[in-house]
């Protein structure tokens, strides 16, 4: 049997799913031989191969990142919010009860440390959204597992019912927002 | 009240006329999940997750809400239901920002939990992100209007259980916000501090600052005990974790001293002073010492066994067994210089029911639960909201909820004057002439055929002139009048007095008191605040010297040893250690390094009350137990088994 392919993506946020996802521990080798990695952080391809799951973590603060997402839905036949920021915001959406400028301001140039600091404009510099965005208000998302970092249990759940043929609803009991 | 019978779930389910759905529910062991349904609480169907359907209803309704009526078809579990449910959980997420990452009450709170139940883990409306601020102007309690329901769950306690009604909503509609007062900061507002709010909070929006992220309930173990501060001996839930008590809740808010109060929910959770943890001796250079029990003991029993007068004050702080411990160690000294440390008040108290009636018991006085029963209340020269908080919260729920009139008697605003019926407001100073003036007017106001009945107190205020008192204390006559008029009517009035009244030492004040109380109640109720948790069980020990206050002149008691259990009482500890002044010899029994303790040649160590086993006797005469929260440092003996080994010590 050929093996499926999977993408992952890590867009704002702080990486803790995919230390999550590591945590699954000896799941790991068993994964491996039923799927194929075709991109993740630590591969560092920037492009994407059409793949049969798409994996995100992290919510979508810039211009970047919709890009990513959007280029990622196009790619994959089902896709899967990873993590509390992917699934909600999260800790990213703390900037969403203030206007972009404002949290600029305060990270470039209120900030104590910072000393005759300036908001950086470059073309090379993704411009930030008005909002933080979770995955499902940006393209269509499939299935959801939260959690900040999501249980390895849940990610476990989820790949599994996922090469199943099912579409995972995480159960109660392995749920956890925190 | 008629029976009903209803039909849940396919189940024939019984209730009773005037009930909701909800409860029919609950009583039939039908679970419906709930946010703002609080036991004990008016509900008022604000969080929409008990929607259940009914049958010949167009829509779902609030279980809360809906009145159980016979012969209904109810389903509680219908997939339709829950798809409802899952929804509104949506829009309660979307609505505030809800970042459990972060929240101090993830893990114990309600929202959360019924989302994980319904395997919310998306949520497909647009988020609001309203931007809300955080008020944490208060010293000991934080609200997060991020986290808000807008449940209502702490305005209804605020109001319905505190009687205080600091919190309310403020604004409407979208912009609908819990305030305090009148959108004050809650730091500078109203509050009593009391609490209750963030236990019934069902989210992490409001919070105690000492107890946050100290541990959740589920890391603690819980203990069930009784508060022994202030006397009213309210049961308490502590939760403790690494031996420190993190947290101090209500076991039930809704029974009677199931309250808590500023002091009950914090104290506790703060060290109060330096502790001392061992024994301390006075060693040549007069500094006080580390020493063990055994050295302490024998100094003692050296002093004392020489000593030709000795002196014992207590402080009702103590437990019984302490007490009592105390108590036999006098009688072994045969030392007749007993006494407590709040015992002016004792006797004023009891001298002045003595006076009344020819008996001197305290058990005349009437119980905490009559105010909520009572149908008039007077306060006088009390101020339970600092001291008895409970006490004060009972006033504010019989005034606003079971429409008692309220008299009180002070000169200055308190926050019981905007409660009031009527307000007197004499000049500073004793309040015999009040007191006289009112019971007059009640006797004229009297309905003739109470009048007779009452002739015996009546007498009392035959011959006093309202008009002419009114003049004398320069308040309006007909506010005398009119306080008259509203009392005379009562069937089970009640009147508290406190330290306003037991400085003066005059227990024909009291008795005057008394008499009041008898003209507006088939027997007089009245309730005096005593100053110590273990006030009225001190008194019932017979440690209250009758004679005449010891501390007050140690001096003239010709006593040149002295044994003060002090436990961990720190009021008035200057003034007591000015008045040993002239002791010789001084043993000290306390928690805390004080003025008094500085005073003393031996010190003796004392467990806090939260980690011993004891019996305290509320003000109003019932006994309670504690039960110890916290281990104690492993040095410390239990204060009665000190005492024990003192007496024994004398015996060489």
């Amino acid at each position: 049997m050929a093996k499926v392919k999977v993408a992952t993506v890590w867009l704002e946020s702080c990486a803790g799913c995919h230390m999550s996802f590591l945590d699954v521990d000896e799941f790991i080798i068993d994964l491996s031989k039923l799927v194929e990695f075709r991109r993740s952080p630590i591969t560092d391809i920037k492009g994407f191969d059409d793949v049969t799951v798409g994996i995100v973590e992290g919510s979508v603060g810039n211009e970047e990142e919709k890009e990513v997402i959007e280029e990622l839905r196009h790619h994959c036949k089902i896709l899967m919010a990873l993590g509390d920021c992917a699934c909600f915001g999260g800790v990213c959406a703390m900037r969403n009860t203030l206007d972009k400028e404002a949290v600029l301001k305060r990270a470039y140039i209120d900030t104590p440390s910072t000393y005759k600091g300036k908001i950086p404009v470059a073309p090379g510099v993704p411009e930030l959204l008005d909002k933080v965005y979770p995955a499902n208000q940006i393209v269509k998302v499939d299935c959801y597992v939260p959690g900040c970092p999501p249980e390895p249990e849940a990610i476990k759940y989820g790949l599994t019912e996922l090469l199943a043929g099912r579409i995972p609803v995480v159960p109660s009991n392995i749920m956890r927002f925190d | 009240m008629s029976e009903i019978t209803l039909t849940i779930n396919g189940k024939q389910c019984k209730g009773t006329q005037g009930d909701t759905v909800l409860e029919v529910c609950l009583a039939n062991g039908i679970e419906v999940p709930t946010l703002c349904h609080y036991k004990g609480l008016l509900d008022i169907a604000a969080c929409r997750m008990c929607l259940v359907e009914v049958e010949k209803e167009r829509k779902p309704v609030p279980a809360c809400a809906y009145p159980a009526r016979d012969g209904i078809v109810v389903t509680t579990n219908s997939e339709k239901i829950e798809k409802y449910r899952r929804l509104v959980l949506e829009l309660l997420f979307t609505e505030r920002n809800h970042l459990c990452a972060y929240c101090v009450a993830s893990g114990d709170c309600e929202l959360q939990s019924l989302a994980y139940r319904y395997q919310m883990d998306n949520a497909r409306y647009q988020y609001a992100w309203p931007n809300q601020t955080t008020d944490s102007s208060h010293p000991n309690i934080v609200m997060d209007h991020n986290r808000c329901i807008l449940c209502g769950r702490c305005i209804r306690t605020c109001d319905e259980i505190t009687g205080a009604h600091v919190l309310d909503f403020g604004k409407r509609g979208w912009k609908t916000n819990v305030c305090a007062d009148i959108n004050q900061p809650l730091g500078e507002s109203s509050c009593i501090s009391c609490g209750g709010c963030f236990q019934a909070c069902p989210t992490g929006a409001i919070f105690s600052k000492i107890s946050a992220y100290r541990g959740k309930p589920s890391e603690c173990t819980s203990v069930e005990s009784t508060c022994a501060i202030c006397g009213i001996g309210c049961d308490i839930h502590g939760l403790v974790k690494n031996n420190r008590v993190v947290r101090i809740d209500s076991p039930d808010m809704t029974k009677p001293r199931g309250l808590l109060c500023e002091i009950g929910r914090f104290e506790p959770l703060y060290e109060a002073a330096d502790r001392i943890t061992t024994p301390l001796k006075r060693n040549n250079k007069g500094q006080l010492v580390n020493c063990s029990y055994e050295e302490a003991f024998e100094a003692i029993a050296k002093k004392f066994g020489t000593s030709d007068g000795i002196a014992g004050l207590a402080s009702g702080k103590a437990s019984t067994e302490a007490l009592k411990a105390f108590a036999d160690l006098m009688e072994k000294l045969g030392s007749k210089l007993v006494d407590t440390l709040d015992g002016d008040d004792c006797r004023t108290i009891t001298q002045g029911i003595a006076k009344f009636d020819g008996k001197s018991g305290l058990d005349i006085e009437a119980k905490l639960e009559d105010i909520l029963a009572a149908d008039s209340i007077v306060v006088i020269g009390a101020y339970p909201t600092k001291t008895h908080p409970v006490i004060a919260s009972y006033v504010m729920r019989a005034a606003a909820k079971n429409k008692a009139n309220l008299v009180v008697i002070d000169p200055l605003r308190n926050p019981f004057t905007f409660r009031a019926s009527v307000w007197l407001k004499p000049p500073e100073g004793k309040k015999e002439i009040i007191i006289g003036a009112l019971g007059k007017s009640i006797v004229d106001h009297l309905p003739a055929k109470t009048a007779t009945a009452s002739n015996k107190y009546a007498a009392t205020f035959k011959d006093i002139d309202v008009k002419k008192a009114g003049k004398d204390l320069g308040i309006d006559v007909h506010d005398i009048v009119k306080a008259g008029e509203v009392l005379a009517g009562s069937k089970n009035g009640v009147i508290i007095y406190g330290s306003g009244i037991l400085q003066y030492k005059d227990a024909e004040l009291v008795a005057t008191i008394l008499n009041l109380a008898a003209l507006i109640g088939d027997k007089p109720r009245v309730i005096s605040l005593k100053r110590y948790g273990n006030s009225r069980g001190a008194w019932d020990l017979g440690l209250v010297n009758a004679k005449g206050s010891v501390a007050a002149d140690l001096a003239k008691c010709k006593a040149s040893s002295l044994y003060t259990l002090l436990a961990d009482d720190l009021t008035n500890s200057q003034e007591l250690a000015d008045s040993m002044k002239g002791v010789e010899f001084a043993v000290v029994q306390a928690s805390y390094r004080s003025p008094v303790t500085e005073k003393a040649d031996v010190v003796l160590p004392s467990l806090l009350w939260t980690e011993s086993k004891g019996n305290y006797t509320s003000i109003d005469g019932i006994s309670k137990k504690t039960v110890p929260m916290v281990k104690a440092n492993a040095a410390i003996k239990a204060d009665a088994d000190t005492l024990k080994e003192v007496a024994k010590y004398l015996k060489k």
